[in-house]
């Protein structure tokens, strides 16, 4: 067991208090890993919980069986309404509402979302797909008749009823078509590197935890052969987290809520999500854990609705490796010290014939809603959600439209545009790539290198959902133990339950950052 | 306590646990107001199964059913008259 001390020097603080406390906090059998910084007059203690811990003694792995059983419900609940057995074919969309109106998303929207996601996924060019989370099976239908074998696989009974029922009036999908009952962690009979791809499209959201996640994706990586795909679809985004909170409290809120309210009820969300919220980072980390992942893509949704999918979810393509990849250098600017704009992007390319980056775009689409959180950072409490929403609405925009950026990269244009969000920004701006045919055509699988992470995005690469008091329970032990070993002046004043030690001295950012997600 | 009141409780420990601690009248939306999500409504779908019996794979699920105290108490009534 890993139960090393991270090194002080990287957290700037250095004091024998520190040692002593980081000493104390290891021999718990709750830490796996623990640092200790100094912040505001006292001590914080930054804990990476031990998994067998909280899993045994603390019982999350019946938290977690509670959890998938109640997801399981929830799906076979939806597909008892009346309004699902009349569903069209390969258009059920039952219990896909909006977090804003609490009211199913409107069809247009759903339209495009599925189309979008078919178009990606088809992209990858795969023969062989094994999908985990079918749902109603809205992707497996469009996608399968270009497959020659395509396995989808669902936790819920009467969704995979509901399938079933579509597939008899479709004879020639059917026939590609094998459905089964599982969890996704259940990869039995399945042999190495058999399929194109894995596809797990809006699904990630209804696992555990990150552990649970981790291990599909391992196991999804031994079933890709090399060269394919693991494609994890709708993800929502643990760095916009904050932001969608906000959006969606201040959508609901009359209008004479004042702000200290609204922040209660932002806060409030954030800590009672029930879906599994990840951070693109987190994917990042997968090229060094399984060698068998070669490269990772964030990619931004594409597509004009305006929705919580395209605004806050994301597409991670991890691709299976055949070894090395060529990686290609390309520069970067910062969008506001480029000066250039969007009508002149095809021009500059044709101009330059290479292909160039640029990071830091704002996004149009959440751009009011980052603002609207930071306005709620400062603002005088006793403001109104009416005023938050007046200042918002009057406040001047700047931001790009993503789908305006691929929009300029079209079939006949000569070059391609790709977006991304590995860069994990809580600002939710994105960058772009710009690339000549003439480079496609020499290096078709180009592996172009993406602005980073900052490395405190590698604190947090999930929220715990379900696990707020299991979590408090984990930060009350590891008080208590301190307080029997340690004199009192040493005993931390908060434990932060964290992801990864942070490795340079931003460890005092990520006290502040993630306090709204951790019990209270 | 009534059947009522048992139902009262049981909706007042799932919004405490989600930090809700606001008033409740009996005719408030619980999830369409979004005070409780839908993984909440599973709850309550669990209690009505086990309490009373109730088997919505039979009778089908209707959100509005489930969606405030009233509209529990009389669906858990109805179901206890038809049995």
């Amino acid at each position: 067991m890993d139960r090393s001390v991270a090194p002080l020097d990287c957290l700037g603080s250095s004091t024998e208090q520190c040692v002593a406390v980081q000493q104390i906090l290891c021999r718990h059998p709750g830490v796996r890993q623990a640092a200790v910084v100094q912040h505001g007059g006292g001590l914080v203690a930054l804990v990476v919980p031990d998994e067998a811990y909280l899993d045994d003694t603390l019982g999350r792995s019946n938290a977690n069986a509670v959890a998938l059983a109640k997801w399981q419900k929830t799906y076979d609940l939806n597909q008892s309404t009346k309004a699902a057995a009349s569903a069209p074919p390969g258009f059920n969309t039952l219990g896909w509402d909006s977090s804003y109106t609490r009211r199913p998303l409107p069809p247009e929207d759903m339209r495009e979302w599925v189309d979008v996601t078919v178009a990606d996924i088809l992209r990858l060019q795969s023969r062989t797909i094994y999908e985990i989370g079918c749902g109603t099976g809205m992707l497996l239908i469009r996608i399968a008749p270009h497959c020659d074998r395509y396995i989808a696989v669902d936790f819920s009974h009467a969704v995979l009823c509901r399938v079933r029922e579509q597939l008899r009036s479709m004879p020639s999908v059917a026939e590609r078509v094998e459905l089964m009952e599982r969890t996704a962690d259940n990869f039995d009979g399945l042999a190495p590197a058999s399929f194109d791809a894995v596809v797990i499209n809006s699904a990630a959201q209804y696992f555990p935890n990150l552990t649970y996640l981790t291990r599909v994706l391992e196991n999804a990586a031994r079933c890709v052969r090399p060269g394919g795909h693991i494609f994890v679809g709708d993800v929502r985004s643990l760095p916009l987290l904050p932001a969608f909170a906000a959006s969606v409290e201040l959508f609901q809120a009359a209008d004479d809520v004042d702000l200290a309210e609204l922040r209660n009820r932002i806060s409030r969300r954030l800590r009672h999500t029930p879906e599994l919220v990840l951070s693109p980072a987190y994917f990042l980390t997968l090229t060094h854990r399984f060698p068998g992942i070669s490269r990772v893509e964030i990619q931004l949704r594409s597509g004009r609705s305006d929705n919580e999918m395209t605004r806050y979810r994301c597409n991670a393509v991890l691709h299976v490796g055949r070894g090395e990849e060529p990686s290609c250098e390309v520069p970067f600017r910062r969008w506001s010290e480029d000066g250039c704009t969007l009508p002149e992007i095809p021009s500059r390319l044709q101009r330059q014939n290479q292909t160039f980056g640029i990071s830091h775009i704002p996004n149009a689409r959440i751009e009011k809603d980052i603002l609207a959180l930071e306005i709620l950072g400062t603002a005088d409490p006793a403001w109104t959600a009416a005023s938050l929403r007046r200042e918002v609405k009057q406040a001047a925009t700047c931001g790009i439209h993503p789908q305006d950026l691929l929009d300029l990269g079209a079939p006949n244009s000569g070059f391609q545009v790709r977006l991304s969000w590995a860069a994990s920004r809580r600002d939710g701006t994105f960058d772009a790539l710009f690339v000549p045919g003439s480079t496609l055509e020499r290096c078709p699988s180009a592996a172009f290198r993406w602005p980073e992470p900052e490395p405190s995005s590698f604190v947090h690469l999930a929220n715990a959902p379900g696990q707020t008091r299991l979590r408090a329970e984990l930060t009350e032990r590891i008080i208590a133990h301190c307080r029997e070993n340690l004199p009192q002046s040493f005993v931390p004043d908060r434990v932060v339950l964290v992801d990864s030690i942070p490795q340079t001295a931003d460890a005092l950012a990520v006290c502040e950052q993630f306090q709204g997600f951790e019990a209270k | 306590m009534t059947e009522k009141a048992d139902i009262r409780k049981f909706i007042q420990d799932l919004l405490t646990s989600n930090d809700d601690r606001r008033p409740l009248a009996d005719d408030d939306s619980l999830l369409l107001s979004g005070r409780l999500q839908s993984i909440d409504g599973v709850e309550i779908v669990l209690f009505l199964e086990e309490h009373y019996g109730i088997d919505f794979a039979e009778i089908g699920f209707d959100r509005d059913q489930i969606d405030s105290i009233d509209s529990i108490y009389a669906l858990s009534q109805t179901t206890a008259t038809r049995t």
